[in-house]
Parts: C-alpha cells; structure tokens; sequence
C-alpha cells in the first residue's frame, strides 16, 4: 500500500497542529536555522548541493546549484524570491504550506537568505491566494514580534527582512525573471537571458528565485542527517519527498506528500482511491497543464523528474490531472488553449499569435468546422511556438497541442467525420 | 580584437557585442524587426534568430538563438542562410502576418517596411488564418505622428523610445497576449518633440508621419544627403524629394551629431523648402524708387558702375550676414570687402544662449541657437552682435555699400534705419524680407537643398549638404553670386564650384586648413583649429 511519506507535511497531518510560532517551534522548528546560523554561508550552500534537491517549481533544477551561480563581490545586495505566484493549473501545494504551515517555509527562507547573504527576502504571492497572504502576513508579524526576523535573531548578527508582495493576477509572473518585472513594480514581462538573475535579477542585482516548496525543504534538509535522510527517499538525482496535487476525476483527489520513487499507478488507484464512478482511465496529465498528456497506457511509470522524462513528458509542479474515459479531449485542449491564450504576455511573436491562433483552431473542431488540414495546421501551428519563444511559456502552450494530437487524434476526428 | 565566424566569413567583434550588431556592422543582412542599436535588446520578435553550429566551445546551440541577444565569443560559427534559419524565419513571419491587415496599398510605409521585405521574402504568399483580424483601430496621438495599431507588430520599439531616449513615458503597451497593443496613457496626446523618431523607428507602417500620410509612395522619392539648417546642432539628414518638390526629411546616421534622431521642428524645415510665394525668382533693381526685375548682366553693371562712382573708403562699406549662409558664403563676402574695398567690415549676429545638459541625449538636439552656421563665422573671424561697440560704430559712420546677405539683425531697427541711409544697398537673399524692402539691387540666392556647401555646427564639426533639388530658374547659388560680384568689380580670377571655394578657404584661412573637401563629404570632420568660445554656455541639468 502506498503511503505518504510525511517531512513537508508532518504538522500539517498532525490534527493538532495550529499553525502558530509557538506550535512550530514545539515541533522542533528553527533548530535547523540556529544550526544554520552557526555555519559558513558556503557550507550550506554545499549540503542543499549534496542533498539533491532540485526545484520543485517546475523546471527541476538543482538548489544548490542556482544559489552557488549568485554573483560574487559585485557590491550590490543580494536577493531571495519565493516564487509563491502558484498559478500553473492544477497546482495547489504551495497553498497548503503558506495556509497551514507557514513558518516551515519562512524557516526555510530564512535558511536561503543566510546561504546567499540576502538581508531582504521577497515572498512574491499569487494575489488570488487571500487566505495564504493573511496566513504568511500573521506568520511575519510573529516572527519579527519574537525577534527571528529584524535585527540580529538567534544572537547570529545576520539582519533579515522579508516582505509578502501580492501579485495582481498573471500566469505569467511565475516566470522569474517576469516576476522581478512584476516585483519592481513593472508589466510582468520575461526579460531576456542571458543575464540570468543570479546575476542580474531585482532590481539589477544578484536574485536568486525559489518555489516555496523548495524552501519548505530546508529545514529538513539542514537539520540533523538531513542530507543522508533526504537522499534517501528517491532515486539518484530526484532525491527528497514531493508534494502531489492529484485533481481531476478520482476519488480522493488532494495533495500528497510522496516519495520520488512512488509509481504513477498507485498514486491514481490507491491513493486517489481509484477513477470516480468505477469508470475507467482515459488519460492524465502528469504536471501541469503545460506537460504533455500521457494515455491510459503510460501510466505505469515512477513518478518522478527523470522517469517522466523519459517517458516524453515532464513532472513540471507535480499537479497530476486524472480524466476518465468520458472526458472530451478536445473540450479538454480548448480550455487549456483557452488558458494560454489568455495569459501570454504578448511581448514576443511565435507565443502571441500562436496561443490565440491555436485557440481558434481547436474552438472550429467544437463547433464542427474540423478537417484533416486543420487537425495538421493545429499540430503545425503548436510545433511552431515549440523553442522558439523568449519564455519557456510558449513551449508550455505547444506541449499540450502537439500531444494531444498526437496521442488522441480519433477524438478530434470524431468531431468533423460522421460514421 | 577578437574574431567569430558569420557563414564561414570572419566577423571582428568589440567584446560584449551581441552577434546582430557585429554582423550588421559588417554589412551581413539579419532580418529583425525589434532590434535597434539605439535602445534596449528585448529580443521579442523572434525574427533574427540564426542558427550557432558551434558555440565557440565546440558544441552547437540546442536550438535557434536570437541573434540580436547573444553575445559574440571568440571562434563561434554562426550559420544565418541555413534551411533551419529559414524555416524559422518563415515561421515567425506567417505569425506576424496572422493579424496584420495587409493593407499596403493604403500604407504609407509600404516601399520602405521591413514586414512587407520579409513577407515578400520568406512568406507563403496565402495564408491559412481563417478567422477574422484583430482589430484595434486608428488613434491620433500626438500632433506629429498617427498611430494605426492594426498594422502594428508588438516590436516596442516606441515604448522604449519614449522610456530609454526621450525619457518622457507618454507611450506604453497595453493589454497582454494577441490583445497587446501600444498607445499613450490616459489618452492623452503625446508631448515629445522628438515624435518623428518614432514614425522612423516603427519598422511597419502602424505609426506615420502626418505631414506625410497620403502624399508620395515612398519608392518615387529620390533621395539627397544634406543638413539640416534648422539649429546649430547640425543633424545629418536625407532630403527625399520628387519632381522637384520636397516631401520630408529623414535623420541620417551619424554618431557623432544626432545619432539616429531629428526633432520635429528640424522635419518641419521642409516646408521652407518648398516655398515659392515669398521667394525672390529674378534679379531686382530699384527703378525710379520701385523694385523691378532686371537681369543679372544689367545687375552686376549696376552694382559695378554705382561702387566705380562712389570710389567708397573702407570704413564707408560694410556688409551683413546671417548665420544660414555656408562657410563659402561667409568667406566670399569677407574675402570680397577685403580684395576690393580693403575694409574689414563684416558682421553677423551671435547672440550667447545656453545648453542645457540633459540625462538623455536627444535633449541636446533641439538647441535654443538657430544660427546653424555660427562657429563657421567664428572660424573666419567673422564677428558682432548687435549690441557690440564694433558694430555700433561701423554704421555710425558716412555708408556708402553695404551688401546684406540672408536676413540679418532683422529684429534690430536702429540697424535697419543706418543702412537704409546707405547710397547703395545690394541684399542677397532667397526670401523677401525688410531687407528687400530697402535695397537697391537685390540678387535672388538658393535655399541650401538647391546648392551645395559646408556648414560648422555647434561642435564645430564641418559637414557638407548635397545639391538636391533643381532652383528657381533665375536664382544663383550665393557663392556664385559673390565670385561674380567680386569679377564684376575688378577681381580676376574666380571660383568654378563649391569645392574650389572650399578649397581656397582652407588654404587662407587658419581655423579650416587640413580639410578637404573629401574628408567632410561623409560624416563630416572637426575644424583642426577650434574656436575656444563659441558663444555656447553648457548648464547642469538640475537635478
């Protein structure tokens, strides 16, 4: 039986658990920053690298390694952003830990601010998130009220900030570099890279950008055989537990905190408790709405980075999105078009015109003006924003066109042919 | 300096340069359309992508780069005609015209728009988008230019002309995906005087200039190097011109006076150009106190005959000259009081006036300093203000010649009322003014897009303008007019062109030796000898 394996989420399945400093603190909160605290920034640098984690944002890549790429004697500030603008659809895990157990993120920060010598950290949270901002706004205002934040805590000399910044609604501020715009209070706009923003990011200067999740692991990490203990939950390179968000048409969907080397089978049939109704499986969509879609068929692969991605799909947030057999695949296709054409910025050619183009395409199979050309022109019209945008968004609306023709071709076809 | 590879050619490169502009330098065609040397690599048109089969370390990009984003590194092959370059060209074109309405034949911009280049080039010729057009529609925005935001392909130059070159943030982009459009906040027009910039810089043809919409397609237009005469600054730029009338002005490139840019009032100056009612067409000489049309024979007899007469001293000549008359002119009518009459008396006025230091250079174009050929007046020595105490005591004495080129001191009555007491008045000019009003022979000159000359700016930069519509059929360059002046009384030898003037000029006069006339032909070269004032205060941006 497949169980969840309980770091991240060790209070939050605790019934008891309010949330509160002094309760975080009870569960053995900030014994990791104090130990941090007497530790040289570079050491922890080394044990994130050690530990494996990588980003759990989407794009997978090693913590450690982005926080030793910062920029080096440049006489500017650094900067740590927790990129809290969770909008990818289907993801809802960074909600659970700002809502329930904030200070094990702001620990976690707290953490990455020492690591890369940043005395003002952001938490740049998605606007619609009201429950979440209230809840990491409370968690502040205690820790500066209890001395953990401010002025020298823990007697280390290490003065820290850290200010929640609202976002105003946009897909596309969770791109880091868009979400700086967005932070200097500009259009959300990517920017281009080189340079990177550990080298120029806020405000122009060295910025590091990290998913909440992949704060929340820090204390874990850092605390007492964190590294070995972290490392072993999964195979190489995708070492750490990850938290799930299961949706779509399951029984028990929710998130879940599991190990990377959990099979993608028993996260639908024994955790989400099976297909809802009895149906059966038709397909799912492994992470996010920009991965591609993998069949009924496929599914039995281990959950993690590089499993899926050798599969030709992509773990992206872990937000596991489940359809059964009588789910429409084009009305599916629509609404993410739908999506992406909403949300692209604009700014660049292939991504601007494509997502709305697309859209238009998949829109005429509904009302039933589909043909075998335009089935080609959709997958054509999807492959022609693939890699060629200044965003990674664009590739995130291609994947899901090209896959869905690819995979589920009978199902567009059904729409213009009559049997 | 270090070298990469553009197609297998050698490409130099200063190091932090982006592979578009090493490769624009060295004349290498990379279609782009976001992309310009002035302002901010944003790198969202996706057009100038090329393909880098070796990133210098011997590996190849994964995919397609931008071109205008990547930096130059030493022994990296970049390949920009390859199959998959053109694919990817292709693709992003056929995304730029899914909502482009197409409407060249209405354009302006059609001839000179790079969409509709590139279309022609690397475009399917039909079009597989069957859905209706975005359309966002017509705004006026500013009194200089027009925006028609159908047309309009999300490049950003304007914005980031209006946020990196002007500094003023009139104009911004709004909305987002395909619904991103440009416009000016709050609806208000734009304020800039720069706004022809943008109707330059917008590579299609979605912001116009007003004084230009609907009048010429622009392949009819011939085009002319010339400068602009409207300040001190000396803004290179092409006179573009048909069936001898004049349609507009464009910046011409130069790095060293006016970078890419022209100001609205030096655009405006065309008009000037074309103006006929006020223009002086034929040689005039005063017949029983009226002003009637002679010949030039008849006129320089006149002239000659009248000065024999008087025999005048130096001190009862003196001429008048503005500062819109070139370097040779200026020369000319000095070296003429000097040979003939031994007098010395030239002046011109040179009011003081202030540049203002700005954050951002395009400030500096529009100067309060309309004289664009002062520090050539400096250079000859030519001096005098109006209030100086020379200038007052050369008209306090008995005149007898005074020759007024262009319209100086016009402002200054008591100026007006000496010379009017003069027995012989002879104005060369090319309008009529109060000048006209009083002079006893007047000789019809040519505005500076009909003749050729030199002009010092405020930099005291030499630079050269091209003759580059036919004048009035009775007019003369005034340098003619003065080397015929001077044979007329008494002189021997004379000038055959501009260039000969200019020549002679930079063997007698200091400031101007080293120069020829091929050095400034292009961009135009500093006078070797500077005046140290030129009359120009430079105050500190207050900040």
């Amino acid at each position: 039986m497949t169980e969840e394996t309980l770091v991240l989420f060790k209070n939050i399945r605790n019934p008891k658990y309010d949330k509160s400093l002094a309760a975080y603190k009870k569960s053995g909160g900030f014994k990791s920053l104090k130990k941090v605290f007497g530790m040289k920034p570079e050491e922890v640098v080394q044990e994130v690298k050690e530990s494996g984690i990588r980003g759990r944002g989407g794009a997978g890549f090693p913590t450690g390694l982005k926080w030793s790429f910062m920029a080096k004697g440049t006489g500017k500030p650094s900067y740590l952003v927790a990129n809290a603008d969770e909008s990818e659809p289907g993801t809802c895990k960074d909600r659970e830990l700002m809502l329930k157990d904030p200070h094990m993120f702001l620990e976690g920060m707290m953490i990455g601010c020492y690591a890369i010598g940043c005395h003002h950290g952001y938490v740049y949270v998605r606007g619609e998130y009201f429950p979440s901002i209230k809840s990491l706004n409370t968690a502040v205002e205690e820790l500066y009220a209890d001395g953990l934040l401010g002025q020298d805590p823990l007697g280390s000399g290490f003065n820290l900030d850290i200010t929640i910044h609202t976002g105003a609604g946009a897909y596309i501020c969770g791109e880091e570099s868009a979400l700086l715009d967005s932070l200097e209070g500009k259009r959300g706009h990517p920017r281009v890279k080189p340079p990177f923003p550990a080298v120029s990011g806020f405000n122009g200067c060295p910025t590091s950008v990290n998913n909440v999740e992949t704060l929340a692991c820090m204390p874990f990490i850092l605390g007492d055989n964190g590294v070995e203990a972290f490392k072993s939950f999964g195979p190489q390179n995708n070492s750490g537990t990850h938290l799930v968000s299961l949706s779509g048409h399951v029984n028990r969907p929710g998130v879940y905190e599991l190990r990377m080397d959990v099979n993608m089978k028993d996260i639908i049939y024994e955790l989400g408790g099976g297909i809802r109704n009895g149906k059966k499986l038709k397909g799912v969509i492994p992470g996010g709405s920009s991965s591609p879609v993998m069949t009924a068929d496929e599914v039995d692969v281990l959950y993690n980075f590089d499993d899926l991605a050798k599969n030709g799909t992509m773990m992206g947030s872990a937000a596991m999105m489940v359809f059964d057999e009588d789910t429409d695949v084009v009305k599916l296709l629509h609404r993410i078009t739908r999506f992406y054409a909403h949300e692209s910025c604009g700014q660049c050619t292939p991504c601007r015109e494509g997502t709305h183009w697309s859209r238009q395409i998949v829109r005429d199979f509904l009302n039933g003006n589909g043909s075998d050309e335009k089935l080609q022109r959709l997958n054509r019209v999807g492959g022609n924003m693939m890699g060629t945008t200044l965003c990674a968004l664009g590739d995130a609306a291609a994947m899901p066109i090209q896959s869905f023709v690819k995979k589920f071709p009978e199902e567009f076809r059904k729409y213009y042919t009559t049997v | 300096m270090p070298v990469f590879h553009i197609d297998g050619e050698p490409v130099e490169y200063e190091p932090g340069e982006k592979v578009l502009s090493a490769a624009l330098r060295c004349g290498k065609v990379i279609p782009h359309y976001c992309y310009h040397p002035g302002m901010s690599v944003v790198a969202t048109c996706r057009m100038c992508m090329v393909d880098v089969v070796d990133l210098g370390n011997g590996r190849p990009a994964p995919k397609l780069q931008t071109a205008c984003s990547m930096d130059a590194t030493e022994g990296m092959k970049v390949e920009t005609l390859n199959p998959k370059v053109q694919e990817g060209r292709k693709l992003v074109n056929e995304f730029l015209l899914v909502n482009h309405p197409l409407d060249c034949p209405i354009c302006d911009q059609s001839g000179e728009c790079t969409l509709q280049d590139y279309a022609f080039e690397y475009g399917s010729g039909k079009s597989e988008m069957d859905y209706s057009k975005r359309v966002n529609g017509w705004r006026d925005i500013g009194t200089f230019v027009s925006l028609e935001r159908n047309r309009c392909i999300q490049c950003s130059r304007c914005d980031r002309f209006t946020r990196e070159i002007t500094g003023t943030n009139e104009f911004g982009m709004f909305n987002r995906g395909h619904e991103l459009t440009v416009d000016t906040y709050a609806d208000r027009p734009m304020t800039n005087k720069f706004q022809g910039n943008m109707a330059d810089i917008c590579p299609v043809g979605a912001i116009t200039e007003k004084e230009f919409r609907f009048k010429r397609r622009v392949w009819k237009l011939k085009k002319n190097r010339s400068i602009c005469t409207g300040c001190s600054t000396g803004c290179n730029v092409t006179i573009e011109h048909d069936r001898n009338e004049i349609f507009r002005l464009k910046p011409h490139e130069n790095q060293n006076v006016n970078k890419w840019w022209l100001c609205d009032e030096g655009r405006l100056t065309y008009r000037m150009m074309n103006e006929r009612k006020t223009r002086i067409h034929q040689p005039l000489g005063r017949v029983d106190g009226k002003l009637e049309g002679v010949s030039w024979e008849e006129a320089y007899a006149a002239i000659a005959e009248r000065v024999g007469d008087m025999s005048p001293l130096p001190e009862e000549v003196l001429a008048l000259t503005d500062t819109h008359a070139s370097n040779e002119e200026l020369f000319l009518l000095q070296k003429l009081l000097k040979d003939i009459f031994s007098a010395d008396n030239t002046f011109c006025p040179l009011p003081k006036w202030e540049q203002n230091e700005s954050e951002f250079f395009i400030n500096t174009l529009i100067t309060t300093d309309k004289t664009p050929n002062r520090a050539g007046a400096l250079a000859l020595k030519i001096k005098g203000d109006a209030k100086s105490a020379k200038l007052k005591k050369a008209i306090e004495a008995e005149l007898k010649v005074v020759f007024v080129l262009g319209n100086p001191f016009d402002a200054e009555v008591e100026v007006q009322e000496k010379v009017k007491k003069a027995q012989l008045v002879v104005h060369l000019g090319t309008f009529h003014n109060s000048w006209s009003e009083i002079a006893d022979v007047v000789l019809p000159g040519q505005y500076y897009s009909e003749k050729d000359g030199t002009f010092t700016n405020k930099d005291q930069r030499v630079q050269s303008t091209e003759i580059a519509v036919q004048a009035l059929r009775r007019t003369r360059p005034e340098w003619r007019i003065l080397a015929d002046l001077s044979v007329a009384l008494g002189q021997e030898s004379s000038y055959g062109s501009s260039a000969d003037v200019f020549n002679a000029m930079t063997e007698q006069v200091k400031a101007f030796s080293g120069l020829s006339y091929a050095d400034i032909s292009g961009l135009g070269k500093e006078l070797t000898q500077k005046t140290k004032d030129s009359g120009m205060k430079v105050v500190k941006a207050q900040i």
